[in-house]
């Protein structure tokens, strides 16, 4: 029945229901392309340079062969297992052994406990959290002769401030922060991190995950506020500690960072997360058995965070050869568009409209990985300030409270 | 023949009391002691991100312990005392009648069922175990919606999960096994005759359990409490897997003050204090349970009086009480049947779960896609690799089932021989496969699965090797030669059973760097040696700590049920030492050693804390590696490689099975070995 309407009246339809479009396999490529044509580069001067056009022919497609063994230390199922496993062995000619750390903090503790000696040959931190790991000896310098994709890359995501040459690192994808709903439960739209606040602590009481970083809590008051996470000044400290503690603990009923799989098991009706992640959810809830279209992800305003997570060589590495091979495999286009339908993070390609136009037409939730410029001009990026370690101890007397 | 004697006896004055234990007493100062008193030092420094270790040591100061007391820490600490409390409460209560129906309800065959159908579900990996909770307890799940149908519970479905109750669930769930072996144990070595006296002098059946049977296990419920409250109180991460935020246990709070917040000072200093109040809290508990008899024996004359009340009350009646007792006896004995076969489902229920979700189609592992396929199995093994290693596996298996059986319808040999016939196949087999399978790495055909259940099977067999002989050199010399030592040495094999893992973590993962430029043992934990890394060396190290503790105590208990006489007896004859060591303490403790191994072995397989931290790219665990991945989605092929794992240990449990029963040990005796008694 729907269906037919769907079909009577298409053009009214495609405007609002973009994201219903991408679940319909059948209309997607059409929805597709209005909405990328919106989001499209943030870097407008990029586009200009590679003509804007279809440009899967620009781009550069060294693959090193390597050989031997790459183990990897990341974040959880954060890769194709196809690239990972056998597209690995084929085409780059190494086994990949992979382990998973749950936060930044995580990998640095494990890496210094190793001195140098962990056996690990690629690490993926996050950008901020660089220059700490230049800093005590744990990553060491690329060569760049040995990742000719480099400028496959779209400028805006090469040369961040934690590393300005990209001495150190290599943007593997990056991704923001928002949450998610089932609207059959929270009935009143949401479109803010003040609604989700509300909700939390309204109809969604006791039935509310949050991320498990403590930067990622504090800064969704500070995105609340229209303030900048970054900022140092004390009085806001304090009343982000006394908001957090005393008003606000006591409804969440879990700290997650990956609440996909929860929110199809039905452990939450609303749960702040990251894009990808949170795309995922999409596919678990159909996988139990739910409805998909009663959850609706919205984009954390009037700001949310931009993070980067970056491929770097620990040192030490046992391999550092296929390290590097590997990096630059991953920047080749086919494979970079293959992980990011796998993952749900942009992987930072230039002109990535027309790439994924041509490499990966059928992608669903695309609003969910690409954004539009006016969304990315309201993201912040994260410094590791003196006040980290008040965000930290914050973060600990939520989880004190949050549990009494 | 004095001449001969002699010497023997001025070595053996010379020799100091610990001589025995000297390897452990070694091993011990060198990979607990000092490494602790570091991390123990370091909660008096303060936290300095800057450095490769956190923590400047050039000013010392408590500012961390003074930090630690606040209500924050005792509201944790409060809530994980609780939890373990009412956990070990309800072990011991759903566990006292299970372990009571095998040892004096059922048949020889019967107990060696119902204590395999216990001990089995523990050698599926526990963190598997604990995340297969996640299924039936899932609002959203099949059996949330069953419920909802049949009007039990609301629309909202069963709302567990992210709460204490969960967490509380699951902790029950995966120590009782550790309360019911103990159990059974004491109560099997009750000498029926105590009990029947008791009857016959006109003790009721209530009276005779509560004065005769339940004192005589005193120290088998004893050592159960130890086993599992112990470590509950330091476990965190069933609290993390199923408790969310109001699931907060100390052990995690502990672990996140290491890792998130890189304060280790504070992390080190919660540590110390939870120890001190573990032992507290022990030393409470034993001073209650010290105190009952003589509750019982100042209560004494009235209870006696009331006894014997009654007694005079019932006789008069003559025969009629038999006949009523007789009812009720079998009443009690299918009251005892079906508690014991409903605490087996129990057991069950998350071994069953991960079976049947490895078959799951859909993407992760907790949610049940409505459809079976064998997906992940096929993404998991290797088509062809798996054909080959399966049929010369089975074929070689065969050939030696069916050469002993031809051998032993011909009875050209003796059973002796033709018993070995099958484990030797099976280890041929075992081998032949490894070699031609390099080990069965390629077997499994996604990101390193194969190797981390190699390496699971590596470090915990390695790490086993170690904890019995030290366990079992340390344990002869506890109870053969005490002393003041001995109490020292107790007390240390005391603090490495309540030291919370992530601080032996800890201490082991910042304490292999500083030894690496020590000769010899430096470079074992740098470079490796044979075909073993220096990631699995470490392991070794990290695993057989909390292991060797627990196989000394089991020798010690062992031994002290023994008197001297028997060695005394070989010295006399003019055995040396060392002779009357291998001929005679040896078979004596050859039980306890194998049980502690049993033990051991599955500590050591489903050790994940210590290990995370101190493993090394090629030396990854199976826990190590499911460990990181509960933080995101679990897939289904996690369940296929626990499944593969229980496969193999199982295989090899049943080897040894098959070994102790050529050595002539009952399936009665193999489990009370298991605790030691």
């Amino acid at each position: 029945m729907t269906k037919q309407l769907r079909m009577l009246a298409p053009e009214s339809f495609r405007e609002h229901l973009s994201r219903r479009a991408f679940i319909q396999g059948g209309t997607a490529a059409a929805g597709f392309a209005v909405l990328l044509t919106a989001c499209g580069s943030d870097d407008a001067a990029d586009d200009a340079a590679t003509g804007g056009e279809a440009a899967t022919g620009d781009y550069s497609r060294v693959v090193n062969k390597a050989s031997g063994s790459l183990a990897m230390y990341t974040w959880g199922d954060y890769n194709d297992p196809d690239i990972v496993g056998a597209l690995a062995e084929s085409e780059l000619g190494v086994t990949m052994k992979v382990d998973y750390y749950p936060s930044n903090e995580d990998l640095i503790t494990k890496l210094a406990a190793g001195a140098g000696g962990s056996g690990f040959d690629i690490v993926v931190p996050t950008g901020p959290y660089v220059p700490q790991m230049i800093e005590k000896g744990l990553i060491q310098k690329l060569d760049m002769s040995l990742i000719p994709n480099l400028g496959n890359l779209d400028a805006a995501y090469v040369s961040q401030t934690w590393d300005p040459n990209n001495e150190y690192s290599v943007c593997k994808n990056w991704g923001s922060t928002g949450f998610f709903y089932d609207k059959t439960k929270i009935t009143r739209k949401m479109e803010t991190w003040q609604d989700f606040i509300d909700a939390c602590m309204n109809e969604g009481s006791g039935n509310c995950a949050m991320i498990d970083t403590a930067p990622n809590l504090c800064g969704m008051w500070y995105w609340s506020q229209g303030k900048n996470w970054n900022s140092q000044d004390a009085a806001d400290l304090d009343a982000c500690e006394k908001f957090l503690v005393d008003d606000f603990a006591q409804h969440i009923k879990a700290f997650d960072s990956y609440p996909s799989t929860k929110l199809a098991e039905g452990a939450y009706i609303l749960s702040m997360g990251w894009n990808g992640d949170l795309r995922q959810a999409y596919t678990r809830i159909a996988d139990a058995g739910g409805n998909p279209e009663d959850w609706v992800w919205v984009l954390g305003t009037p700001a949310t965070e931009l993070w980067m997570d970056t491929y770097c060589v620990a040192a030490g590495a046992p391999n550092p050869e296929a390290a590097h091979a590997w990096i630059n495999w991953l920047l080749v286009p086919e494979i970079s568009i293959k992980d990011l339908q796998y993952h749900g993070y942009n992987t930072g390609m230039k002109s990535m409209d027309s790439l994924i136009a041509e490499l990966a037409p059928d992608l669903q939730y695309g609003d969910m990985i690409f954004f539009s410029p006016e969304q990315v001009a309201t993201f912040q990026t994260q410094e590791i300030t003196p006040t980290l370690d008040r965000m930290v101890d914050i973060m600990n007397k939520v989880k004190a409270k949050a549990g009494a | 023949m004095t001449a001969s004697v002699a010497p023997e006896k001025r070595w053996r004055l010379r020799a100091p009391k610990y001589a025995l234990a000297l390897p452990s007493i070694i091993w011990y100062v060198t990979f607990f002691v000092a490494p602790i008193a570091f991390v123990v030092l370091y909660s008096f420094g303060t936290k300095d991100t800057s450095q490769l270790v956190p923590v400047d040591l050039s000013r010392l100061s408590t500012t961390s312990y003074v930090e630690v007391f606040d209500e924050t820490f005792f509201t944790v600490f409060r809530a994980t005392v609780r939890i373990a409390i009412i956990a070990t409460l309800l072990c011991l209560l759903i566990g006292l009648p299970v372990a009571y129906f095998a040892a004096f309800k059922v048949g020889e065959r019967w107990r060696a069922i119902v204590l395999a159908a216990v001990v089995v579900p523990s050698f599926t990996s526990f963190l598997i175990r604990t995340v297969a909770w996640r299924i039936p307890l899932a609002p959203n799940g099949t059996f949330s919606k069953f419920l909802q149908d049949i009007g039990v519970i609301g629309d909202s479905g069963i709302q567990i999960l992210e709460t204490s109750l969960a967490v509380q669930l699951a902790i029950v769930y995966n120590y009782l096994g550790f309360m019911i072996l103990p159990l059974y144990v004491a109560f099997d070595r009750i000498d029926v005759r105590l009990r029947e006296a008791s009857k016959d002098l006109g003790a009721g059946r209530f009276a005779t359990f509560t004065s005769v049977t339940l004192p005589l296990a005193g120290p088998g419920i004893a050592a159960g409490v130890l086993l599992t409250f112990i470590p509950m109180c330091g476990d965190y991460v069933t609290a993390t897997v199923l408790g969310g935020a109001k699931g907060n246990m100390i052990g995690a709070m502990i672990a996140s003050q290491f890792s998130s917040a890189q304060n280790w000072p504070l992390g080190a200093a919660m540590a110390v204090l939870m120890i001190g109040a573990v032992l507290l809290v022990l030393v409470v508990g034993a001073a209650v349970v010290w105190l009952a008899p003589w509750l019982l024996v100042i209560l004494g004359p009235i209870v006696q009086q009331f006894r014997r009340r009654r007694a005079t009350r019932l006789r008069p009646q003559g025969a009629a009480p038999s006949r009523r007792w007789g009812i009720a006896d079998s009443l009690l004995h299918r009251l005892l049947g079906i508690w014991t076969t409903l605490v087996l489902i129990f057991l069950f229920i998350p071994v069953g779960l991960v079976f049947l979700h490895s078959f799951n189609r859909g993407n992760s592992f907790t949610i049940w896609s409505n459809a079976v396929s064998i997906k992940w199995w096929g993404e998991l093994f290797d088509g062809a690799v798996f054909l080959q290693t399966t049929l010369l596996f089975g074929g070689l298996v065969a050939v030696a089932v069916i050469t002993q059986r031809i051998l032993k319808r011909r009875s050209q040999f003796g059973a002796g021989y033709t018993t070995w016939i099958v484990p030797t196949g099976f280890v041929l087999a075992l081998v032949v496969n490894g070699v031609l399978t390099s080990w069965y790495a390629n077997l499994f055909d996604f990101a390193g699965i194969g190797d981390a259940i190699r390496n699971s099977f590596i470090a915990a067999f390695g790490a086993t090797v170690i904890a019995v002989i030290l366990g079992g050199t340390a344990g002869v010399a506890l109870a053969r030669r005490p002393g003041t030592w001995s109490t020292v040495f107790m007390v240390l094999v005391f603090l490495i059973l309540v030291t919370p893992e992530i601080m032996d973590a800890i201490a082991l993962a910042t304490w292999f760097p500083r030894i690496q430029d020590v000769p010899v043992v430096g470079y074992v934990f740098r470079e490796g040696w044979g075909p073993f890394n220096g990631g699995i060396n470490k392991l070794w190290v990290g695993q057989s700590l909390y292991a060797s503790a627990v196989v000394t105590l089991i020798v010690r208990a062992r031994l002290a049920g023994l008197d001297e006489s028997l060695e005394q007896a070989a010295a006399d004859l003019g055995a040396p030492p060392g002779r009357a060591f291998r001929q005679i303490t040896l078979p004596l403790i050859a039980s306890a050693m194998i049980a502690g191994g049993l033990l051991s072995f599955a500590l050591c397989l489903d050790n994940a804390v210590i290990s995370t931290l101190i493993s090394e790219a090629g030396s990854t665990t199976f826990p190590v590696a499911l460990l990181g991945a509960t933080r995101s989605t679990i897939k289904p092929f996690w369940g296929v490689g626990a499944i593969s794992l229980f496969v193999v240990t199982m295989a090899s449990l049943w080897f040894l099975v098959v070994l102790l029963r050529r050595g002539g040990a009952s399936a009665g005796n193999i489990a009370a070995t298991l605790t030691g008694n």
